[in-house]
Parts: C-alpha cells; structure tokens; sequence
C-alpha cells in the first residue's frame, strides 16, 4: 500500500489509517529485530456527558489537551494515534508487557489529571487495554485484541487497565465491527487506487415500453473479495471516502453515458450523489470536471439524491442542485416515502424524477393501505410535473398494480439485475431499447 | 466507428492503447510525436529513447498508464508511471502502437499547448532529480517524476473545450494574491486541480498522487493543521513547486506568482533554509541543461 501517514485534525496526532499503518510497520520492525512491540488503547470514560455538558466544541478542548499530555509524557516512546471520538491507540516500540503495564498506569494518572473547562473542573478517567505483539501477528488482530480488552476494562466500571488474554470472553458485536470498520476502510483505499471498483447498471423501464434510465451502482472488490455495499457504504460515510468515491462513480457515471450516447443511445444514466457530496462547496466543481471530461450531452445524466439529504437542504446544498439543473443534468429523488422524506421537501428540490421505495412495492398489491399511499404519492409527483418510478419490483402483480396506481416506470429484478458494464449495450441490442 | 461496435475486450493490445490516448482529451507534444518517428523509421530504433520521448509527455504517458492498468490485464498491483507501464506492456509493442496512431493522424486538432507541454517534461524530470537530490523521506523518485508529469494535465483538457480558458490562465498566472484555483473559479465553473484529479484517479494512479493534484494550489491544504492532506502529497506538491521555481530563476521568466504564495510552505515542508536554494540554482543549470 502506498499511503503515507495520516494526520487527526484535532488532535495532530495520527488518524486510525495511520495507526495501521505503523502498526504494519512496527510488525515489520519487531520481526527484523526480534523485540516485541506493544498497543495500549485508551478510551475515556463518559466522555459522553462531557459532550452533553459543554458541547462538542468543549469535548474537543478536552481531547486536545488529553493528545496534549500524551505527548507531553509519552512523547518520543510511542507512536500515538487518536481512532476517533475520545480513543487513542499508542504503539509502543520494543515493549513488553512489564513495561506496557507501566506505561499504562502513567497515562492513567495523565488522564486523571484534573482539566478546567468553562470554570469547571473535570477529573476523567480511561478504561485501558493493552495487547502485546505475537510473532508474526495481523496488525489489525492487534489493535482488535487491544480495543476488546479495553472494553473489558471499560465493562468492569472503567477507570482500569485490562491487558490482553487477562479479560474475560467477549461478546460484543461492536468490537468486531471496529476492526471490521478499520479493515474495509483500508481495502477501500486499496480499491480507490488498484482497480477495485467498478459500476454495474439497472435498467429502469419506462410503462411505454421504452427505457426511462439506468442507475448505475457501485461495486468494490478487493483482491478477488466481493464487499457487499451495505458493508462499504457506511464505512466510506463514517470516513469521508464517500466523497471520493461518488466523484469517481460521477465521472465513470458521465464517461459511460457518453459511451451510450455514441453507440447511438439517448440512454439517461443515474448517478448517486451522497449528502457528504452535496454538502460540499466542490459538488459542483467536480460534476462540471465529469460533464468537462466525458463531453456527454449533460440531459443523460441524472443524479439521485439519497433520503438522508432531507435531515438538513442547507444554502450550499440548495447552490449545488441549482448549479446542476443549470448544468441541464436531471435530479431525481431516491427511497421517497419513508426514512428523512418529507413533503415540505419537495417543493425545496428542483427534481424531475421521484422515485418511491421499494417499501411500498414489494407489500403489493395485497396492501390496499400502501396502494392508496403509492396512488397518493404518484398523484403528487405528476401534480409536481414529475415522472415517478417504483423501485424494487420483482413479481408481475406488483407491476400490475403500480401501474395501474398510475406509476410512470419501474426497476427492479423483474425487468433485469443490474448488470456489469460490458453487458449493458448487449442487453439493450437485444430488446431494441434505442 | 464507435466504440461500442468493437469487441468491449479488444484482441489486440495496438487498440486498447490507441483508444486509451484518444479518449483522454490530452494531446500529445508535436515535437515529442516527430522525434518519436525519425526514431522509429530508423534501421536499429533506440528503445531506450523511444521510452524517455513517451515518458516526457503526458498524454503518451497516462495514455499507457490508462492501458497497463484498465481490466484487460487484471494486474493485481498497478502501474504508477509511464515507466512501469512501458515495461508492462512491452517497449516495442507500444512504440509501435503509438506509431500506429501518428501514422493515421488520429490526434485532433489542438490549441497552442507549447508551454504545457514544455513545462510538464521540465518540471516532472527536475521533481525526480529533486526527490533524489534532496533525499526527503518516504518520497520516490518516480512518484515525483509522475506528479510533476500529471500536476496540470487538467489544463489542457480545459483548453480544448473553453476558448475563454487561455485568458482565464494568463489572469490567473499573473495572479499575486488570489489562489491559482480562485481565479479559475471567477469564470468557470470547475478547475484544473479538480479535473486532473478525477482524471488521475480514473487511471488509478495512487491516492497521494490524486490529491495532489487536487490540492496543489492550496496553501492551507499544504500548512493547516486541520488538513488532512497525506505527507506525501505535501511532499510530492513541495518538491514540484521547488522544480518550477527552479526552473522560472534558469530561464529567468517568472510565469507564475506560485512561488511566492506558496514557497514559504514548501520549503518547511521540505525541511530547507531559504540560504539553501542558491546551491541549487547552480546545479539546476546543469541539470536542465543534461537534459536538454
């Protein structure tokens, strides 16, 4: 891998990828120079209520002058990384656990030093896990056994040190997920830059016969491994690759439209835009660089807005989309009708498309309930000027039903799966989808 | 004929290559393209001339790097330079590839890209000298080398589509106090950095590459301590600064302000006194002067 160390903003200190990072290179030191290495994962306890209390601007003195501190005692003897919110993960080069343990208890008293913050004075404690290098151990098994024996510390009441294989058998799904976490931000790094990603598409099929669009969704494998978007999505959001990554599937978006549009098709494709894009003053920069670069009539290009943009349309969202109707790229609106969806909504966003969640599809037609819903809804977006699709479909009584509700088109496996890029234009030679 | 007519996974590696330069929207150097011929129609062609002319210019480069890295050959590990592309796919298959396309005069035509074309070959040659030179940490020569080639490979896509571009440019190099990227952003609606990025990152080229690209007008991407710029992007932006200032005191034409917006930073970040440039001034004259 080619990443250099990555800095916490707050704190100065390393982020969690460069907290791998030198634990794969301490490994590697520790197995030429045969001295074991050491982590020691310090997390703070209630540093919630510090949170509630003076707020995250607070907090964030609190953390600063904690990575203060750690610096100030440990400065020089560890390699200190702060993993997010109130942990720290410090390697500590040719280190055993006499001395880990000794160490531990000096970061212990630093933490409990008292802090004054708005005229109060906090005494905070840290729950403490420390794990010792094995030979030839995974770096990331490590920081796992680490950050689980932290939480041991941290389920006993806190305010301990619990180092690893002391602790007793863990349960948590949390630790898994943190290692997962760590593990699928790392492979999404190493997709971003080895070819791992790739778009497939799903053709959305108008109720005239004729193609309405395709959405193009994101794929990412990494050395032959498939990772599921459920998993990588919420990790590229947590991290801030999300933004990365939709800039990448927003220029493949445009350059494969362009492709569609020399083979002859006025072919509309879909593009999703998360909210970490759309909040960003650059949305715009990069969405004129991908129409710049793939030079495709900007109408085949449209972009689905995910729900959770409803939780707040800030101005420079509002800017964004109303650079992108001027750019004569289309908007559609994704999953509407449940999660953040709200009406007032819809007459704030520029759409033209609005496309209803799968939810309301896959209860039909036996759910007269959701029809009147599904009718209402359709009702609205043709009242709006809007085209309307359900989403999800799979049986012909749905299709039946949808269109009979008055839905303009319909995606979902009943039509077709979505489809690796080289099977697109076949698939729409053979059903003469021009 | 489109490209949809073709088999999606052509046969012959001649295409693929051909098609990869083609679709980037950056023209090759003129004079990089005739010297690559007369080398070519010889009797015994000089291969290792024949790579150091592709290595020299960006659109033969990344057009190979594109090629070395798209699905057809399924490398597990990417290539990141011309170079390592050129040993990918074979140095005489490429020449003849890129033969192949001047021959058939496939390259559109294109505003005057003389001092793009100029200044990629310097700078990127001087980064990698540089990275050697000045041995700083953790940065490959060969990434410089990249960096340098690639930094503004934006610019000559945006002044392919915009005719207005060329004046935007000339503002924003005479520009003494507003970003570089600012001045950009007063008339149009995107940006070099942001173009040669997405651009960048379609090739595969390493993260830390792509955002330095992104970044390397910004000042507060290279300094602040809220960044979250990788080092070795700090570095590779630091080392390519250094080269073009470098060079702009050889010629003695000072073509852009960059310097003095962003000098200060790049010599903090790579660890030199401002005492120090004089010896360097010196050596780039030779340097620069070899290479020639």
């Amino acid at each position: 891998m080619h990443h250099t160390n990555i800095i916490d903003s707050l704190t100065g200190l390393l982020d969690r990828f460069g907290c791998l990072q030198t634990a794969q290179r301490l490994a590697a030191d520790s197995a030429a120079n045969g001295k074991v290495f050491s982590a020691i994962w310090v997390d703070i306890d209630r540093f919630k209520q510090v949170n509630e209390s003076f707020g995250h601007l607070g907090g964030d003195e609190v953390i600063k002058d904690l990575a203060r501190r750690f610096r100030n005692r440990l400065g020089g003897r560890a390699e200190m990384s702060r993993m997010g919110g109130d942990e720290f993960v410090l390697l500590i080069p040719k280190c055993d656990r006499v001395l880990a343990q000794q160490l531990a208890g000096e970061l212990a008293s630093t933490v409990e030093e008292p802090i004054t913050i708005d005229n109060l004075t906090l005494r905070p404690t840290a729950s403490i896990g420390i794990a010792i290098h094995d030979p030839g151990e995974d770096s990331l098994v490590l920081l796992e056994r680490a950050d689980r024996a932290m939480f041991a510390a941290k389920t006993k009441g806190g305010a301990r040190i619990i180092c690893s294989g002391d602790e007793p058998i863990p349960g948590r799904l949390g630790v898994v997920l943190a290692r997962e976490e760590l593990s699928i931000e790392s492979k999404l790094h190493t997709a971003l830059e080895n070819g791992g990603l790739c778009l497939h598409y799903q053709p959305v099929i108008h109720a005239k016969g004729h193609i309405e669009a395709v959405e193009a969704l994101m794929r990412c494998s990494v050395n032959g491994e498939n990772i599921p978007p459920g998993q990588f999505i919420p990790v590229a959001e947590k991290t801030g690759l999300v933004i990365r990554l939709g800039e990448w599937s927003l220029f493949q978006g445009a350059m494969h439209a362009r492709m569609l549009q020399d083979a002859g098709y006025h072919t509309k494709v879909a593009i999703n835009v998360s909210r970490a894009q759309l909040i960003s003053p650059k949305f715009t920069q990069a969405l004129h660089a991908a129409l710049i670069c793939s030079n495709v009539k900007p109408e085949l290009v449209e972009l689905e807005l995910t729900e959770s943009l409803f939780m707040d349309i800030s101005d420079t969202v509002q800017m964004n989309l109303k650079n992108a109707i001027a750019a004569g790229v289309g908007l559609a609106i994704d999953d509407f009708g449940t999660g953040y969806s709200c009406l007032a909504n819809l007459k704030d966003i520029p759409a033209g498309k609005l496309k209803l969640d799968r939810a309301f599809v896959t209860v039909l037609p036996e759910d007269r309930r959701a029809l009147a819903v599904v009718r209402a809804m359709t009702k609205l977006g043709h009242e709006l000027g809007m085209t309307v699709v359900a989403e999800g479909c799979e049986r012909q009584e749905e299709i039946d039903a949808l269109l009979d509700a008055g839905v303009d088109a319909i995606q979902g496996f009943f039509y077709a799966r979505p489809m690796p890029e080289e099977a697109l234009l076949p698939w729409l030679q053979n059903r003469n989808m021009k | 004929m489109s490209k949809f007519q073709q088999d999606p996974l052509p046969q012959k590696v001649d295409n693929l290559v051909e098609r990869s330069i083609l679709d980037l929207g950056i023209p090759p150097c003129p004079v990089i393209l005739d010297r690559f011929m007369s080398e070519m129609n010889k009797s015994d062609p000089d291969y290792n001339r024949l790579a150091d002319l592709i290595g020299s210019d960006v659109s033969l480069s990344a057009g190979l790097i594109k090629t070395a890295n798209s699905p057809f050959f399924g490398l597990r590990q990417r290539v990141r330079s011309g170079g390592e592309a050129l040993v990918m796919l074979g140095l005489k298959n490429a020449s003849r590839a890129i033969a192949g396309i001047i021959l058939r005069k496939s390259f559109p035509n294109v505003p005057n890209l003389e001092r793009f074309w100029d200044s990629s070959a310097r700078i990127s040659h001087l980064s990698g000298w540089l990275a050697q030179r000045l041995d700083i940490r953790g940065l490959r020569a060969e990434d410089a080398y990249t960096f340098g080639l690639f930094r503004d490979c934006g610019i000559p896509v945006l002044l392919g589509r915009f005719s207005s571009y060329e004046s935007v440019l000339d503002r924003a190099n005479r520009e003494a106090v507003l970003s570089f990227t600012d001045v950009e952003g007063s008339e149009m609606p995107t940006n070099h950095v942001m173009l040669g990025c997405l651009l960048a990152q379609s090739w595969w080229l390493p993260e830390e590459i792509c955002l330095a690209i992104r970044n390397h007008h910004d000042l507060l991407a290279l300094e602040s301590v809220n960044s979250k710029l990788p080092m070795l992007s700090r570095k590779l932006i630091a080392t390519a600064q250094l080269a073009e200032h470098l060079l702009q005191q050889q010629s003695g034409l000072s073509i852009t302000h960059e310097w003095q917006k962003l000098g200060a930073a790049c010599l903090r970040l790579l660890d030199m006194e401002e005492s120090q440039l004089e010896a360097l001034y010196a050596e780039t004259q030779s340097i620069v002067s070899t290479a020639e």
